[in-house]
């Protein structure tokens, strides 16, 4: 190993006697920003929480009064996604690092702890976030063009190319996400290797 | 009888008395930007505080600051990565690549800074944990479990760190190699 040459040591203290900013925050200071903090969060998840419900209120609306059956499995089926997907949102949301688990866990291990969530997250768009709702919309699809069938053609036309485009946009979306959740697992195995050679 | 252990509140006094210019520092070198740095700042201190709320004793007090400073800064890192088309490199990768500058006297203490910080902040974070600790004058026994990266790798890390700053500030450059 290289000694310790009096320019890196004159680079540490450079470094050390940097100058200070002298940006302090009292006890109370941080207990109220923390605070602050905290009601933020509890605002957002309320926010996703009313408008999924607002969502589900009125998809119950539809399915009470409707009188077809199939239609009634639709909306029924579209609830059931939305409830799993806000039951995914709130899971993952739960399940970012503490402050304290911070302290416990090394660089090494947060940094890949982090890179696997994000991994795992871009990783299950499709068949957490966007996959939960399609059978409910094929079922409403097929129980429109069935309840209109004078409107037949103009239905299976408009069902076709709005379907089509929502195709190509649900490829793209997984397609991206694939490559990114690749990006992640290079940098993961990385981190591994590190691992490895403790 | 024993001494109660200190409360969340005592422990933070006491780390914001004695790390408050270390946790500036390490702000400054994973963000570039003054008004993003105050507020990398802040969550560091509000992790800080909510994390003593845990605080067992387990690891040393030094460690778990820097574990708690670096962790929040490497999501800050991650989080700005994402808006940011930044590329960050590793130690082995800037030990290979020669530096224009590169032998330069750099006897202007505030020049050197800027050099210093420019380099930091170029490198993937666990490199800059490495070097960040390194700086502050950190043994390579604390630096492996502020990081967790082996001893030997440690070793490994800050012998190229030694290389890269002797190559790139020392005058006439080309040392260590």
């Amino acid at each position: 190993m290289a000694n310790e040459s009096p320019p890196n040591d004159r680079l540490k203290s450079v470094w050390q006697n940097q100058p200070s900013e002298g940006i302090r925050m009292s006890v109370d200071e941080i207990r109220h920003r923390a605070g602050k903090f905290h009601k933020k969060i509890y605002w957002r998840n309320a926010l996703e929480y009313v408008a999924s419900l607002a969502v589900v209120v009125f998809f119950a609306f539809e399915f009470w009064r409707t009188t077809d059956a199939l239609t009634r499995v639709g909306f029924g089926l579209f609830i059931a996604g939305l409830v799993y997907i806000v039951g995914q949102l709130h899971r993952k949301g739960s399940s970012r690092s503490l402050p304290a688990e911070m302290g416990l866990a090394s660089g090494l291990d947060f940094f890949r702890r982090e890179l696997e969530r994000q991994r795992d997250l871009v990783g299950s768009v499709w068949s957490l976030y966007m996959g939960p709702l399609i059978p409910g919309w094929v079922v409403l699809m097929v129980a429109l063009a069935r309840t209109n069938p004078g409107h037949l053609r103009l239905i299976g036309l408009s069902f076709t190319v709005f379907n089509l485009f929502a195709a190509l946009v649900f490829v793209l979306i997984w397609r991206l996400n694939l490559w990114a959740a690749r990006r992640l697992q290079r940098r993961i195995d990385e981190l591994n290797v590190l691992q490895g050679q403790r | 009888m024993p001494a109660p252990p200190p409360t969340q509140d005592e422990l933070y006094r006491e780390v914001a008395e004695t790390y408050d210019a270390a946790l500036e520092r390490l702000a400054r070198a994973y963000e570039a930007d003054a008004e993003a740095r105050r507020d990398l700042l802040q969550d560091i201190h509000i992790a800080l505080w909510r994390s003593f709320e845990g605080f067992d004793g387990r690891c040393s007090l030094r460690t778990w600051v820097y574990r708690v400073a670096h962790n929040t800064a490497a999501s800050h890192v991650l989080r700005q990565r994402r808006h940011k088309s930044q590329t960050l490199v590793g130690l082995e990768e800037l030990e290979s690549v020669p530096d224009h500058r590169e032998g330069e006297l750099t006897a202007d203490r505030r020049q050197a800074l800027e050099r210093l910080m420019e380099l930091v902040q170029t490198l993937k974070p666990l490199d800059r944990q490495v070097i960040l600790s390194y700086l502050e004058g950190l043994d390579a026994a604390s630096i492996g479990e502020i990081t967790g990266i082996s001893p030997g790798n440690v070793a490994i890390k800050i012998h190229r760190i030694k290389n890269i700053l002797a190559r790139r500030f020392q005058e006439g450059g080309r040392h260590g190699e």
